[in-house]
């Protein structure tokens, strides 16, 4: 009897458990930023060392650093989760599991979450204008809207090849751009990139859009079928210019 | 209880949060039988795409979502339709993709491979 109660004792006096300071960070990047940076501070509460078995990011986009292997009791310290924004807008909800050898099941996982939002500095619509094979060459408008907070006064667009004009404008709303995209020719199929350039300081954003000449639409079976047809009949064998 | 588990083990996943309307979903056997219609984009970071890809399938993902959208769309065609595919069920990856070419490209017929890259070995053939 006194022998169970002393293991007891000296098992729940053998104790570990690494203290989370919040596992939820928000984050707000700046306009233009490259990555968002969350710091998960820790703790071993506890009066014996815990180890990380693991610590796993939720995609490819986010990295997570441990300061050290084992955490001695008392000791403190943080898991670094690097988001790398790359293209993305919006909220982001990223993820780091993280695996301790805890032998409490409840307290050997817990899962770290990491919110961004991200505003773009610029939101363009329609990514891609295009003009079918043979459609009247008229001018498309991409539209531009710049984020209020970045203050952009001016875009550069250029065109990758010279078979397309563009033409900037400022749009009916404040911090809004018209860019006009004409073809100079719609009866080859051609292709270019837009780049489009805002003198926002600091920082090296360019956006690429698409402008398109479609290639002519494939006969389909019933068209081919048809100048097959005609092809055999002596009055178009007649036609033939070859002929 | 397995949907109690479930629901614990996708908590942090925004798919469990917002899943994909049936409609915007494709089956790996369905987008098959379209063939040559299908363009097949692969929303999974570069490396997993060099590592191996579905056969065609051109690269747009968001980590460099500016470099890769023209590429995308200098290949694109209206009468194709575009099926978007990350690694597993679990991924978000390729609803995003579809989503933003929805929205920015203004493209139609924009699918997300049920199951993505890990169906796709499935039924390899």
């Amino acid at each position: 009897m006194i022998g169970i109660v002393a293991l007891t004792a000296l098992a729940q006096a053998a104790r570990s458990e690494l203290k989370w300071e919040q596992t939820s960070v928000d984050l707000k990047p700046a306009l233009g930023d490259k990555q968002a940076v969350a710091h998960f501070k820790y703790e071993n509460v506890g009066n014996t060392p815990v180890h990380f078995k693991s610590v796993h990011a939720s995609c490819g986009c986010t990295t997570a650093q441990t300061q050290n292997e084992r955490v001695a009791p008392g000791e403190k310290g943080e898991i670094i989760a690097t988001f790398n924004i790359g293209g993305r807008t919006g909220t982001q909800v990223k993820t780091v599991t993280v695996q301790t050898d805890d032998p409490d099941a409840a307290r050997s996982t817990t899962v770290l979450t990491l919110k961004a939002a991200i505003t773009p500095l610029l939101e363009i619509q329609p990514a891609l204008v295009y003009w079918q094979n043979g459609e009247e060459p008229k001018p498309k408008v991409i539209t531009a809207k710049a984020n209020k907070d970045a203050a952009i006064k001016k875009l550069d667009v250029a065109s990758s090849t010279p078979d397309f004009t563009v033409k900037v404008d400022a749009g009916s709303a404040p911090n809004e751009f018209k860019i006009s995209v004409q073809p100079r020719d719609t009866t080859k199929a051609v292709y270019a990139t837009l780049m489009i350039k805002p003198d926002f300081p600091n920082t090296a954003n360019v956006f690429s859009v698409a402008a398109r000449v479609m290639p002519p639409t494939p006969a389909t079976k019933s068209t081919l079928s048809t100048i097959r047809h005609d092809l055999a009949t002596p009055a178009a064998t007649a036609a033939s210019p070859s002929q | 209880m397995p949907a109690i588990g479930e629901a614990i083990y996708f908590r942090n996943k925004v798919s469990w949060q917002s899943p994909i309307p049936a409609a915007e979903l494709v089956r790996v056997d369905r987008a098959r039988s379209w063939g040559d219609n299908v363009i097949w984009v692969d929303a999974r970071p570069d490396n997993e795409f060099e590592r191996d890809h579905i056969p065609g399938a051109i690269l747009l993902n968001e980590d460099h979502w500016n470099e890769l959208l023209p590429q995308f769309l200098g290949q694109w065609s209206p009468e194709r339709k575009v099926v978007v595919y990350c690694s597993a069920q679990s991924c978000n990856a390729s609803r995003e993709v579809a989503k933003r070419l929805r929205e920015e490209a203004q493209l139609k017929n924009v699918f997300v491979l049920d199951g993505g890259w890990e169906e796709w070995l499935k039924n390899k053939r």
